[in-house]
């Protein structure tokens, strides 16, 4: 496995719950319990789940939005866990991100050209000349017209809007992009152009993607591996071929057989998994999906399982007691 | 060059469509600019004098003695007088005074007997003057002037603090929002009034009357910029929450570019809003401050204190309370009216495309 250019070890998202009226934190909401991820340059790793199940957490941490209860993030062999400001600003540069609703991520008093190219004046890079001339380049990348520059976000489509986020995004050449659900706000005609100008930049830029989304079918048309996330856990991860075919968690498989297919005759036996993600306030006991699960056993309400790789392919892991 | 988002420009455009906000706002503005040249309108100083073919402008100089215009006495000319002494001369000297030839400061008692006259024409008291024989019309144009220069000085304030304030505990939030929200509730529970009856009753009459002006206007701003955080507070904790707050933090951006960039301006919007309200409020604190005696110190000229004098006169002078009355409705009347216009053409939901 090639050198990561992203760590993460065992990542922990508390939220505090605050109460009483000298608000002490009585309750954690642990949105994230204990993640570990790696991401290779150039790599793609779809995150998946249901709403509620801490993925974009997740990449709110990794991009410092929030800070991270315990746990590490390495970046290039650099620990950022707990950098400050100043020291974490260059880093800034490497990892960014493009957002789901691209009107709340974009600054609506502010024109295209000024939103693009404040992370070159943020970042102190280039004079004005050479910022509207990177501005125009980007906007090219992006395939927006020329013009765009002094227009206001608002005067364009939503799949425009989401260009120039992510000309925002690649304007300081990243490294890693966190892209946060990018397409689920969109027109299913508008996903696809905006994923493969997604796949497109990534060859270009060599650009490695942790890719958050709720919806499999996108994730599968992107990811190299993809990872699921259950309450604030990953429940299984590998290659994003291996998961399609030969998923063995009850969730996975239940998100996979979810997976609309287009053939009126195909008949599918599907596994419907019934309620509601339980509260992160208060996680179940055991395996967190055990109450939700088809083939739960006793023990899975005692005992916390382990990602594991229990299958020939090592890089395949899943955290299920039925695998033991 | 300054341009403007389209979005203002469409909110400017909806400001002038709605033409009785929009009028007002000219009247209103006409009028700050009539009063701002008010010592030409509104004097007992010359605009012109010419005397032995030397022509003199009184209005802006410090101080002409009667000396200087052949008179007997030393002390500041009454040019008035001038006038008639010259044209009772007819030697060609001439004497220019302005509209309403009075000052706001000035006794003019032609019987030498202080006491309420009513309106004349031929004494150029259009209004009729006060009690102690002041000319009304004078004392209502300046303390219009002194109304609004004071409201708007007083509204500068309290947003320079509260936005200050109010922006730094939604941002910031945490401990120092907590500490703030207390002692901001502490603060507001002290009673305004009796806190100014008791610092007036404090600081020694000698004071400069400006220096007493500024003491009311401070007393009055450290009373009114609470109010002010709660907007504030609440707006930026709302918009620090949205993604392109993210978004301009992911690429590092420090505080005072987030707060200065970013947030003041999406919350510009409602503060413009509350404006013309605030200055609305302003103009009727300091009325009824004056009509209680707790205001502008005398002599200042001051609608609150012409109210005061009009309703102690009522029966014997009438004319006193209806001038000051009816002045004091048209002005605050045109600042609702532009509030109101400002409010309906800044209303968000008009515009935006957030669902």
């Amino acid at each position: 496995m090639s050198e990561s250019l992203l760590k993460v070890r065992d990542l922990k998202m508390h939220f505090p719950v605050k109460e009483g009226i000298f608000l002490r934190a009585s309750k954690f909401n642990k949105a994230v319990d204990g993640v570990s991820l790696d991401i290779a340059p150039g790599e793609t790793l779809g995150l998946v789940g249901e709403s509620g199940c801490g993925k974009s957490t997740l990449g709110r941490c990794i991009t410092r939005l929030y800070q991270p209860t315990a746990g590490s993030i390495e970046f290039r062999d650099q620990d950022i866990t707990h950098l400050g400001s100043n020291a974490l600003k260059p880093q800034r540069q490497h990892i960014q991100m493009i957002f789901q609703d691209p009107m709340e991520s974009l600054n609506s008093r502010h024109t295209v050209g000024d939103i693009i190219q404040e992370p070159l004046i943020v970042q102190n890079i280039g004079d004005r000349a050479s910022r509207a001339k990177r501005v125009l380049e980007l906007l090219n990348i992006v395939g927006l017209p020329a013009r765009s520059v002094t227009r206001y976000p608002f005067e364009f489509s939503g799949g425009q809007r989401q260009r120039i986020g992510i000309a925002r995004a690649l304007a300081l050449n990243p490294k890693l992009v966190i892209c946060d659900e990018p397409v689920s706000a969109l027109d299913v005609s508008i996903q696809s152009q905006i994923l493969n100008l997604l796949i497109e930049l990534q060859q270009e830029f060599n650009l490695s993607y942790l890719f958050i989304a709720h919806d499999l079918a996108v994730v599968k048309h992107i990811s190299d591996r993809i990872a699921i996330m259950y309450l604030g856990k990953i429940v299984e991860s590998g290659r994003s071929e291996e998961i399609y075919r030969n998923a063995q968690h009850p969730y996975t498989q239940s998100l996979i057989a979810a997976i609309p297919v287009p053939d009126p005759h195909r008949k599918v036996q599907r596994q419907i998994i019934s309620g509601d993600v339980p509260s992160p306030i208060a996680p179940p006991s055991g395996c967190t999906f055990h109450p939700r699960c088809p083939s739960a056993m006793s023990r899975c309400s005692q005992d916390i399982p382990h990602l594991d790789s229990p299958m020939t392919d090592k890089s395949h892991l899943v955290s299920c007691h039925l695998m033991d | 060059m300054l341009t403007l988002n389209p979005q203002t420009q469409k909110k400017l455009r909806r400001f002038r469509g709605i033409k009785r906000g929009y009028y007002s706002f000219l009247i209103l503005v006409g009028l700050m600019l009539l009063t701002s040249i008010g010592e030409l309108l509104v004097n007992n100083r010359a605009l012109l004098v010419s005397y032995d073919d030397t022509w003199y402008f009184p209005t802006y100089a410090d101080f002409h003695p009667g000396t200087d215009f052949g008179l007997t006495y030393g002390y500041e000319t009454n040019y008035r007088d001038l006038q008639q002494t010259f044209e009772q001369a007819d030697n060609g000297d001439f004497v220019i005074m302005p509209l309403i030839p009075y000052s706001a400061f000035e006794n003019h008692a032609p019987g030498g007997i202080y006491k309420p006259l009513p309106p004349s024409l031929e004494l150029k008291h259009y209004l009729g003057t006060d009690t102690t024989s002041r000319d009304i019309l004078a004392r209502l144009f300046y303390g219009t002037r002194i109304a609004l220069m004071f409201s708007i000085a007083f509204m500068v304030w309290v947003y320079v603090i509260g936005i200050s304030i109010g922006c730094a505990m939604g941002y910031f939030g945490g401990v120092f929002d907590l500490i703030f929200q207390r002692l901001i509730e502490i603060w507001s529970n002290i009673p305004f009034l009796y806190t100014v009856i008791i610092v007036f009753s404090v600081i020694p009459s000698t004071f400069a009357v400006a220096t007493r002006i500024g003491i009311l206007l401070t007393v009055m701003v450290l009373f009114s910029w609470p109010g002010m955080t709660y907007y504030m507070r609440t707006e930026t904790y709302k918009e620090k929450t949205r993604d392109y707050i993210s978004a301009a933090r992911i690429i590092g951006a420090s505080h005072s570019r987030i707060i200065f960039n970013h947030i003041l301006p999406n919350v510009m919007s409602t503060l413009v809003t509350y404006m013309p309200f605030t200055i609305v409020g302003a103009i009727g604190a300091i009325t009824a401050l004056d009509f209680l005696g707790f205001g502008l110190p005398a002599p200042t000229p001051s609608l609150g204190e012409l109210l005061k004098q009009g309703t102690a006169n009522l029966r014997t002078a009438p004319w006193i309370v209806t001038s000051a009355f009816l002045t004091l409705v048209t002005l605050l009347t045109l600042v609702t009216f532009i509030g109101e216009a400002v409010r309906e053409s800044f209303d968000p939901k008009k515009f935006t495309v957030y669902k």
